[in-house]
């Protein structure tokens, strides 16, 4: 019956339970979702992060020159749902433990995350080419012994040619082998 | 002298245009929850907007408050400091291009300060509180 009394002694020592921002540090808990960032060297541009988009934050432009794409997402209209971190395929994209998000009306349309990310061009025919993280490659070509760094230079027009000379040496081989 | 000791505590007023409710929470956590705390900046909530100095606005403006919610506005004393609370304010968000939505409320008001969020948590909004209470000083000549 007495159990408050053992609270009450106990809050008299505890002391205040608010937090000291803005006078500390905040305390954010380790899988907190903040501004969402983006690795430029990961993305492949496949533009699944703007089709799930609950905001329709992310926006995605080819250069008319073909140098490369422009990857821009607004965290003003970032809903922090996680959603484009979920279904990246590479992990290009991250929330970050950022919520300091609070700036003035001027900087409102810079408050995004721009990147530029350059195409390649194919090492045969020099047509630009959406390069491909080395992570990647390694998962789709994990069952096949080719080389797929040099593989992944190339465009498709020229991988299929470097591929049916592959195939057509191997069984050059085996023929005179034989 | 009254000036120098107004200045600071400036009341706060929450103005709701047609917000989920999400934002209009995480205000209410930040006064009212020992944990956070917005009165110890000298910053209380008032239920009249004739009291107050910073409005913050939740809520993408739909179409039917927006009149009213131009009213009430236009009834805070300047100098006033705007601040958009959450992402819908600022720019729409997840209901940016709604039949039923007007906004985004920097079409119709001025807006000093952004919170972007959804919902932003306590401490950006205190974060905001902190920046509007700096421009509201300012706009005070003090």
């Amino acid at each position: 019956m007495l159990d408050f009394l053992k609270i009450l002694a106990g809050n008299v020592f505890k002391g205040p339970s608010t937090d000291g921002f803005p006078f500390t540090q905040a305390h954010t808990p380790r899988r907190f979702r903040g501004k969402v960032h983006l690795n430029p060297a990961l993305c492949v541009g496949c533009t699944i992060c703007r089709h799930v988009c609950a905001g329709g934050a992310i926006h995605i432009a080819e250069r008319p020159d073909g140098s490369g794409y422009d990857y821009t997402l607004w965290h003003n209209t970032c809903a922090l749902c996680g959603l484009c971190q979920h279904y990246c395929p590479t992990g290009a994209l991250s929330t970050s433990g950022d919520w300091h998000n609070a700036h003035p009306q001027s900087e409102k349309y810079q408050w995004c995350e721009r990147h530029f990310v350059p195409f390649l061009s194919c090492d045969g025919c020099g047509a630009p080419l959406r390069p491909l993280p080395p992570a990647l490659t390694g998962r789709i070509y994990a069952d096949n012994h080719v080389d797929a760094a040099r593989l992944m230079r190339l465009c498709p027009r020229c991988r299929q040619i470097e591929t049916a000379m592959h195939a057509r040496e191997a069984s050059h081989e085996a023929q005179s082998g034989s | 002298m009254l000036r120098k000791l107004a200045a600071r505590s400036p009341w706060l007023y929450r103005i709701n245009t047609g917000s989920c409710n999400g934002c209009d929470v995480e205000l209410l956590t930040t006064a009212c929850i020992p944990r956070y705390d917005v009165e110890r900046l000298g910053c209380r909530y008032c239920g009249s907007p004739r009291h107050a100095d910073i409005v913050l606005i939740t809520g993408p403006l739909t179409v039917r408050l927006k009149d009213k919610v131009l009213r009430v506005w236009e009834e805070i004393p300047e100098p006033k400091v705007t601040v958009a609370v959450g992402i819908c304010p600022v720019s729409g968000g997840v209901f940016r291009g709604g039949y039923s939505i007007a906004g985004p409320v920097d079409k119709y008001l001025p807006i000093d300060i952004n919170v972007p969020g959804c919902p932003p948590r306590p401490q950006a909004i205190i974060e905001g509180v902190i920046k509007a209470r700096d421009a509201w000083l300012a706009r005070m000549g003090g």
